[in-house]
């Protein structure tokens, strides 16, 4: 339960919650337990009222008698009324502070844990999928939660009532309490077994119902594929094996799930069983009396719960623990790319020179991705990239804003080593648009402006119009204030990535990156974008990674990037002249656009 | 819909006659269910009346072995109880569970029986949730819900029998508080559930805001947004943490509510018992066992209350199920298909139109706005056997379409399409798209070995089969290198194909498949040089020796056809082979000189 003991600086934090919320439980649990008290009173009085008022029943005083065994009786009910009452209200506020106190531990836990994954560098993403991430800001942060709440709080109140209803059972009667709580110690450790068993197979249920929901989608997704094939037989096939399995599995824990109230119902009725039979031995011995049973079935009732949920107290901390330590991996992660010793914080601001010192990239895995990668670019100048897939191109343009360092060699922007340059100062002297278009469900205009919270409406309006996006969006029945996301729906592909492209543009920036930036738009558009950047030039040097010769044929220097080297190195008119993969590609790419652009 | 909409709709009981008719298969064991729930009912409240004649009988009057039988007696019944709730807990869900096999299968095979033109309007990430949460949404009612339900009256019906049994007055004074008892909970459900709607609303927010950042965080990262992005989700997180909080509120209500109430007729059960006593009426069993049965009767409330929820929000489902179910749109197939094993392979459309979304038929004022929509006018072509066709022409001139109609995907409005001269109608489409082999640009993998997604789950196609294929297909220079062979899983963590390698796995696909047909969609997306040969040569092997439409964007395969049709906006402009068509002078001859003078330029 190591991993746990990272909450204890909350317990501190919200000790003014946890301390009066622990004393309620406390409270709560101990007026409960004095119902059972009254009830005995009653129960044992009852008949020593009946043989009294018997004898007395014709007589003078049987009225103020009656009256008088009839305000006892009213008492004994309005106590335990407002015994259940205080017992009530203590409870509530046991709630109210201490799964309060809960939610308000699970909101920093949350907090934190976005802050920090915030931080976290490229290679964090690659090593942890999404979903994992999510995972654990949710349903893990739920897990400890619960330990840190409802458990608490369970325990608390089980131990309160378990050792008091003991302690006056005993008072009572030694040998009735040792009988009747024979059961409890099976029905923890039964509960605590079939709760974990009930998490350990809805757990593979919950994995089944994930493969068989992958399979649908995959099914559904390729159903062009699936038809054509005539393959509809095969995939339901599949599909009746998975949903065969996922049902199989919902058995198993139903097969459980169906233990529980049977051990319940079991575990309980014993202790009920063994009160009558021993107590009523006892009874007719005269040790105990006939009220003392209704007491102890009420006792019995009163600990069932408690002595269950120190069953599931248990799994739960196990289940926290593990959250926990899954949770904490992710805390203790170190960023790669972080500003540091070497940082140089006088530096505010840089210019949009560029120079590549023999920079090597290789991954972990020893893989080398860019070898001896050496270029210098001045201000204002145009860089582009040409070369297959997989050739390191977006490796390359991803170390200008360091969204990884390089593992040999020396980045230089603006002269000074990036590795110097504190992270805010150079991302912002960066206006970056990757390959992949990221938009976040949100309009157009919020969209634009991400690039620059302070822009004002003419500097987007401008860096809509110079994406050559402006007309696109006032055609929209929202204009600017439509929202992007909502898939296939009013904003197209290609409005996407020019979307993308104003982003960057509206940070006016010193160095603008285009990592394959202009897949989406067709060749015209594509003209009409880069010439707009063309009259800036000057003001700002410009990167651009293509696939399509006709991006990067005005370059003032390509590379030609093959396997993580260089190539060839040249203008456009030197590298047509030279016979190799350029020349290969510009050839290649003519008919394609030729016949896009025909009809 | 909304969700508000969803709830408030109550119970029909139209929808739950069809949804229960899914328990018929079952009948037999329904009526077990029934049977032992009922007794089950009968059991429990069957208890504290034993403890009263124990205690009466003989612990009062000293009787030790009436006592002894007693126990005895109740530990059976106890027994009895136990097991047989643990039978009918089992035995309903395994009910519950056929029926939700049968239903989701059922659904499953509709929705995969239908025409594309349903995928096309439905998206996919909707139909999923039919086939999995929605029919989830019913495992309840067919599982424990009506057994349950049935149960639970039952059991309250023998409490209250039990009572009056009794002593008839107290029983009166105990169920005094079951109104309020019943008021209590259901108030509760109710606002349980709005309240449970506002926390399902800040848990997707929540969600939503993190896989929208997590996945684009390097977005944020690269323009520096750490602190706005973190106050929003401060925000957010906030807003989470107030709905849950007022959850805890009515929680917290409601437990001690429910408490106070069943200490209420505990009380005036000692009250009322009391004075009864006094008057002779009343014995201490009696009075012990009305202590058990104020408590006891709280359960079956609860459940009650609980199971009328679930059958509200498995009516919402059962909606949508059956709707999708009512709404047939697969293709009308003929009664007696015409047999074919393999093709000659002639091919040829005759005047066909086509549109898409034709569900209902224009009427007159809209018949001119639909003018516009078609997509293919009246086209008509013939590829004979062992012929190649090449298609070329802009994005949405209508290539692609032409594909789908051979494949009959969609049925085409007007006109006809012909294999070996026979409408396709009349094939079976089982039969049609077995000598008809389609490549997509679009390269969809399925999780799974190579292999599989090779041979699609035909046992037929065997290791040799593929590895020749592929050998054939020059595609063994990757699969060799990967791993694990043919056996690599393709969906794995850091396993990418390129985008060539996906296109070389489609023509493998299509050589082990070895059809009559073949029907290509060439990739637009520019690979590299080395792959790009590769699929040149690999292209060619395919198409040898087959009939094979080809949407064309290689010159080297255009040049290649035997026919090259010229689409623009849905009607061939052009066809004709690549010498006729230079001949003509159109739009076949722009394109291909501006290719010559580059190429004289270069």
């Amino acid at each position: 339960m190591r991993p746990l003991a990272h909450l204890n600086k909350f317990y501190w934090k919200y000790r003014w919650l946890f301390i009066p919320g622990l004393l309620c439980a406390v409270g709560s649990a101990i007026f409960s337990l004095m119902v059972p008290m009254i009830v005995r009173q009653a129960v044992d009085n009852i008949p020593i009222f009946v043989r009294v008022y018997a004898p007395l029943s014709d007589s003078s005083v049987a009225e103020s008698l009656h009256g008088s065994f009839f305000t006892t009786l009213l008492l004994y009910g309005l106590i335990i009324i407002s015994l259940s009452l205080f017992s009530g209200v203590f409870s509530f506020l046991m709630r109210q502070t201490i799964v309060v106190a809960s939610r308000h531990i699970e909101y920093d836990l949350r907090n934190r844990l976005y802050d920090h994954i915030q931080g976290m560098s490229r290679r964090f993403y690659i090593d942890n999928s999404t979903g994992d991430i999510i995972t654990r800001a949710t349903s893990d942060i739920e897990q400890v939660r619960r330990y840190i709440g409802p458990a608490i709080m369970y325990l608390t109140r089980a131990l309160v009532i378990v050792v008091t209803a003991i302690t006056v059972m005993f008072i009572i009667s030694p040998r009735l309490t040792l009988f009747a709580i024979i059961p409890m110690p099976f029905l923890a450790v039964a509960v605590f077994f079939v709760a974990h068993l009930v998490h350990k197979r809805s757990d593979e249920l919950q994995k089944q119902y994930s493969s068989l929901t992958t399979l649908v989608q995959e099914a559904l997704s390729g159903i062009r594929v699936v038809k054509a094939y005539t393959r509809e037989e095969h995939e339901a096939k599949s599909f009746s094996r998975e949903s065969d399995e996922y049902r199989r599995r919902m058995l198993d824990l139903a097969a459980v799930e169906a233990a529980f109230r049977p051990v319940f119902i079991l575990l309980i009725g014993m202790s009920t069983i063994i009160v009558v039979w021993v107590g009523g031995r006892l009874a007719m011995e005269g040790a105990i009396s006939i009220g003392n049973i209704a007491e102890y079935i009420i006792y019995v009732a009163l600990m069932t719960w408690p002595v269950a949920a120190v069953g599931f107290v248990i799994t739960m901390v196990q289940r926290a623990s593990a959250s926990m330590s899954r949770l904490q991996e992710i805390l203790d992660s170190e960023p790669d790319v972080t500003d540091g010793s070497q940082t140089d914080t006088s530096i505010d601001r840089v210019d949009g020179r560029i120079r590549f010192s023999d920079v090597n990239f290789s991954y972990k895995d020893g893989q080398n991705v860019l070898s001896d990668i050496r270029f210098e670019l001045d201000a204002g100048q145009m860089l582009a990239i040409v070369g297959r897939t997989g050739a390191g191109k977006s490796t390359l343009v991803s170390l200008i804003p360091r969204l990884m360092d390089p593992t040999g060699g020396t980045v230089y922007i603006g002269g000074k080593d990036a590795r110097t340059i504190p992270i805010a100062v150079l991302r912002k002297a960066i206006g970056y648009v990757p390959q992949e278009v990221f938009l976040f469900n949100e309009s157009i205009d919020n969209n634009i402006r991400f690039g620059d919270i302070e822009a004002t409406e003419s500097t987007v309006e401008a860096a809509a119009r110079n994406a050559v996006l402006f007309d696109n969006i006032m055609e929209l029945p929202e204009k600017f204030e439509t929202m992007v996301g909502e898939r296939g729906v009013t904003v197209s592909g290609g409005q996407k990535q020019r979307t993308s492209i104003a982003r960057a543009l509206v940070r006016a920036p010193e160095i603008l990156i285009f990592d394959d930036a202009l897949s989406a738009v067709d060749t015209d558009t594509e003209r009409r974008i880069l010439r707009n950047l063309k009259t800036q030039q000057g003001e700002r040097t410009l990167v651009i990674v293509s696939h399509r010769i006709s991006a990067v044929q005005d370059a003032d220097l390509i590379l030609v990037l093959d396997d993580g080297n260089v190539v060839q190195r040249g203008t456009h008119d030197d590298l047509v002249r030279e016979e190799g993969l350029y020349a290969n590609l510009y050839r290649q790419q003519q008919l394609e656009e030729e016949i896009e652009a025909i009809a | 819909m909304s969700d508000k909409e969803k709830d408030s709709q109550g119970l029909d009981g139209k929808l739950l006659r069809r949804i229960i008719r899914f328990l018929l298969p079952y009948k037999y064991w329904v009526a077990l269910a029934f049977v032992t729930v009922i007794t089950a009912a009968f059991l429990g409240p069957l208890r504290p009346k034993l403890v009263q004649l124990a205690i009466d009988e003989h612990v009062v009057q000293g009787d030790m072995d009436g006592l002894q039988r007693m126990v005895s007696l109740l530990f059976i019944v106890l027994f009895a109880e136990g097991v047989l709730s643990f039978f009918n807990t089992y035995l309903t869900q395994w009910i519950g569970q056929q029926a939700i096999y049968d239903l989701r299968h059922k659904v499953y095979r509709h929705i995969q029986k239908q025409s594309l033109s349903f995928f096309d309007r439905n998206p996919i990430g909707r139909l999923i949730t039919r086939v999995t949460s929605d029919v989830e949404s019913l495992s309840n009612v067919l599982s424990a819900g009506v057994v349950t339900i049935l149960g639970d009256l039952f059991k309250l019906i023998f409490i209250a029998y039990f009572m009056f049994t009794l002593n008839w007055v107290l029983a009166l004074v105990t169920l005094a508080v079951l109104p309020i008892m019943i008021r209590v909970t259901f108030w509760f459900r109710a606002v349980v559930r709005d309240q449970y709607r506002e926390t399902r609303k800040q848990v997707a927010r929540l969600n939503s805001f993190l896989q929208e950042h997590v996945t684009g965080m390097q977005i944020v990262q690269l323009f520096g947004r750490e602190k706005a992005e973190m106050a929003r989700f401060e925000e957010i997180n906030n807003d989470h943490r107030a709905a849950q909080i007022k959850t805890i509120f009515y929680f917290a209500l409601f437990w001690p509510a429910i408490d106070i109430v069943a200490s209420t007729a505990l009380g005036l059960v000692i009250w009322i018992g009391g004075l009864r006593a006094l008057g002779g009426t009343l014995t201490l069993g009696v009075l012990i066992a009305f202590i058990q049965y104020a408590r006891q009767f709280f359960e079956p409330i609860r459940n009650l209350s609980d199971q009328y929820n679930t059958l509200q929000s498995a009516m919402a489902g059962a909606e949508r199920i059956f709707g999708l179910l009512d709404h047939q749109q697969s293709l009308p197939e003929s009664g007696s298909p015409v047999a074919i094993e393999r093709a000659k392979g002639k091919i040829e459309f005759r005047n066909v139109w086509f549109r898409y979304d034709s569900a209902e038929p224009p009427s007159d004022e809209e018949s001119e706005h639909r003018e516009e929509s078609w997509v293919l006018k009246n086209v008509s072509f013939v590829v004979n056997p062992g012929e190649s066709c090449a298609i070329v022409g802009a994005t949405g001139a209508g290539k692609t379409t032409i594909i789908s109609l051979l494949l009959r995907f969609y049925d085409i409005q007007k006109g006809q399409i012909l294999l070996d001269d026979i409408d396709i109608k009349e094939y079976a489409l089982q039969d049609l798209r077995h000598v008809i082999g389609l490549v997509l640009q679009d390269v969809f993998l399925f999780s799974g070995s190579i292999e599989k997604n090779i041979t699609l789950g035909n046992e037929s196609i065997t290791r040799e089969m593929v590895v020749e294929a592929a050998r054939l297909i020059e595609a063994d220079r990757f699969i060799d290198r990967l791993p694990d062979g043919y056996d690599q899983n393709v969906r794995e963590r850091g396993m990418v194909l390129s985008f060539g390698q996906r296109q070389l796995l489609s023509f493998v696909r299509a050589v082990v498949y070895n059809p009559s047909i073949l029907v290509l969609d060439e990739a637009t997306s520019s690979v590299d040089t080395a792959s790009e040969e590769v699929i040149q040569r690999a292209l060619e092997k395919l198409l040898e020796g087959r009939t094979s439409i080809v949407i064309a964007h290689r010159l080297s395969t255009i040049q290649h056809a035997d026919n090259i049709l010229v689409m623009h906006k849905g009607q061939i402009h052009e066809q004709g082979n690549h010498q006729q068509l230079l001949a003509i002078d159109g739009l076949y001859r722009k394109l291909y000189e501006l290719q010559y003078k580059e190429q004289e330029a270069a």
